[in-house]
């Protein structure tokens, strides 16, 4: 089966509707007016730095802390109802695991948990821990842990399943197995909505992305899109003379610069065409570096935009 | 939540240093304190000899050891691991974890009452009949359930850290103080005032008045069903709190 893209025209229930939600701790708006829709079959990735409200958001959607404000709904009904009818499998950064009792056991219980419980093995097998079902989970390395829990997260026939940062503690071969496997579970159709910090991850695997910053959705498309956006990249170069900052400022797709002694920092969206222009200046720029943005410095160029077209009104 | 009962007797039943203190612990203490004591004597105003009073007194300790104390560390734990978390992403009903942990702790209580009156029965040769058997095993298994709501309460109030020292003061000055250990006759008048209003010497006062083929003293019934409002009123609003704070 081919996965649903998110062009495809949603119709019926969606299968997470938040509508104007908000979370406050003290004077933290840790989620704040947040509306969004996921539609069935779609892999969407929940992006955002440490802090962005990921977590809160995930906690919301599964009922594990109450909305301030705003109402969250899963396949149209509370996210608890949605929970006992075995619809949503999740995976939490913050759930823990039972101790001084086995993987199989502590997967045994997952399944009988469930209403539509698979085959333990058959579990244990797609979680990759056939190996260590015998061990006693207070044994086990993080990334084990993750494993188990993930195990938990796919103990039955849910719907949607909701992955909170899953490869925290997994090295490289054990996160591409971990999406490998993510993979089969979306194309079976199933909704799948993984919260990350790492953009790569994000476009590897979902076909929607979402921006979280600040608990507000800064943007919300393709994989492609969002890089898109946050492809900005950092030109800086050193010029002799005088500098003539005017016709720097005309450069094509330059979006910031910022010129101290010698020395021009410039932010582009299409860093060889501002270069190749550069040189049409007849300037000669020396110790000429280009470079891409840092997750971190794309999110503020798409909060900086953001902001900037909030300020302007339409 | 069958599921979830049978696995937490398993751990239970696998944790060695739980099961010693719970049900080979009170039987090791009835043994050093009515070891030497003579079978035909009896304590002033019981009419009760010191092994068939020890008897009681041991087998409502052991109970109180098995719910109280495995269940307060427990839940303190997990609820910072973050266990409680994920079983509520379960189809498990909110308050099924606790009635697992008390469920569980049931059944460890009950061999620590059984094995105390055989030990009893067959060393030391306290001999009742078979109703009142009956009837101390259920009184003083029932009763256990005051201690199993406070032990999740206690669990519920205490993190991690603070939840062992908590309980076990909590747990030292109910049996001592409630007459479990000694009776408390042997206290100093200003003691014995306040010992009887303990939910452990009402516990304990409830079997021995079986032993006695009398009926337990209202006042004892009535502490009992306080404190055993008082703490799963205190465990369910910590509950509470806790649900909306995770």
């Amino acid at each position: 089966m081919v996965p649903m893209t998110t062009t495809a025209v949603a119709t019926g229930t969606p299968v997470v509707a938040f509508d104007q939600v908000s979370k406050v701790y003290g004077s933290v708006r840790a989620v704040d007016g947040l509306t969004l829709a996921l539609h069935p079959g779609e892999t969407v990735a929940l992006l955002g730095p440490n802090g962005a409200g990921k977590s809160t958001t995930l906690d919301l959607l599964l009922g594990l802390k109450p909305a301030d404000n705003g109402t969250v709904s899963v396949f149209g009904t509370s996210p608890r109802e949605a929970i006992v009818a075995g619809r949503v499998g999740a995976m939490l950064q913050s759930g823990g695991l039972m101790d001084e009792v086995t993987v199989a056991e502590l997967v045994k219980l997952g399944c009988a948990l469930h209403p539509r419980p698979y085959q333990v093995s058959d579990v244990l097998a797609r979680a990759g821990i056939t190996q260590i079902a015998d061990r006693k989970v207070n044994k086990l390395s993080g990334g084990q842990a993750q494993r188990v829990r993930f195990a938990l997260a796919t103990a039955g026939d849910s719907d949607l399943i909701v992955l909170d940062e899953p490869t925290t503690g997994m090295d490289v071969s054990a996160r591409q197995a971990f999406w490998s496997t993510m993979r089969e579970q979306a194309e079976q159709g199933r909704t799948v909505l993984f919260a990350t910090h790492y953009l790569e991850e994000a476009d590897a695997i979902a076909d929607r992305v979402l921006v979280l910053h600040r608990g507000r959705l800064l943007a919300d498309g393709t994989a492609a899109e969002i890089k898109a956006k946050a492809g900005a990249r950092r030109v800086s170069f050193d010029l002799t003379g005088t500098i003539d900052e005017q016709a720097l400022r005309a450069l094509p797709f330059l979006t910031s610069i910022g010129v101290s002694g010698q020395t021009v920092r410039i932010q582009s969206s299409d860093a060889d065409a501002t270069v190749h222009a550069l040189y049409g200046l007849g300037v000669y720029p020396r110790n000429l570096e280009v470079a891409g943005l840092g997750l971190e410095q794309a999110f503020v160029a798409i909060t900086e935009a953001e902001e900037a077209k909030e300020a302007t009104p339409s | 939540m069958n599921g979830l009962i049978k696995l937490e007797l398993v751990r239970a039943l696998r944790n060695r240093k739980f099961l010693f203190f719970s049900v080979m612990y009170p039987s090791v203490l009835f043994l050093i304190i009515a070891g030497n004591a003579d079978s035909t004597e009896k304590i002033d105003g019981t009419g009760l000899t010191l092994p068939t009073y020890m008897m009681v007194s041991m087998a409502s300790f052991g109970a109180l050891t098995a719910v109280l104390m495995g269940n307060s560390e427990r839940i303190a734990k997990e609820r910072e691991n973050g266990w409680v978390r994920q079983l509520r992403l379960t189809t498990l009903p909110g308050h099924g974890y606790v009635l697992a942990k008390t469920a569980s702790a049931a059944v460890v209580s009950l061999p620590s009452i059984v094995v105390v009156f055989v030990v009893a029965a067959a060393v030391k040769d306290v001999r009742l009949d078979a109703w009142p058997w009956i009837a101390l095993t259920a009184a003083i298994w029932a009763g256990s359930l005051v201690f199993a709501a406070l032990g999740v309460a206690i669990g519920y109030l205490a993190g991690g850290d603070a939840v062992r020292p908590i309980t076990m003061i909590t747990y030292f000055v109910l049996s001592i103080l409630g007459g479990l250990w000694m009776p408390t006759t042997t206290f100093p008048r200003w003691l014995q005032d306040i010992a009887k209003w303990l939910p452990t010497h009402a516990y304990a006062a409830l079997g021995r008045a079986i032993e006695q083929s009398r009926a337990p003293a209202a006042q004892d019934i009535a502490i009992l069903a306080v404190f055993f409002v008082l703490f799963a009123g205190g465990a369910a609003w910590l509950y509470r709190k806790d649900t909306l704070k995770a």
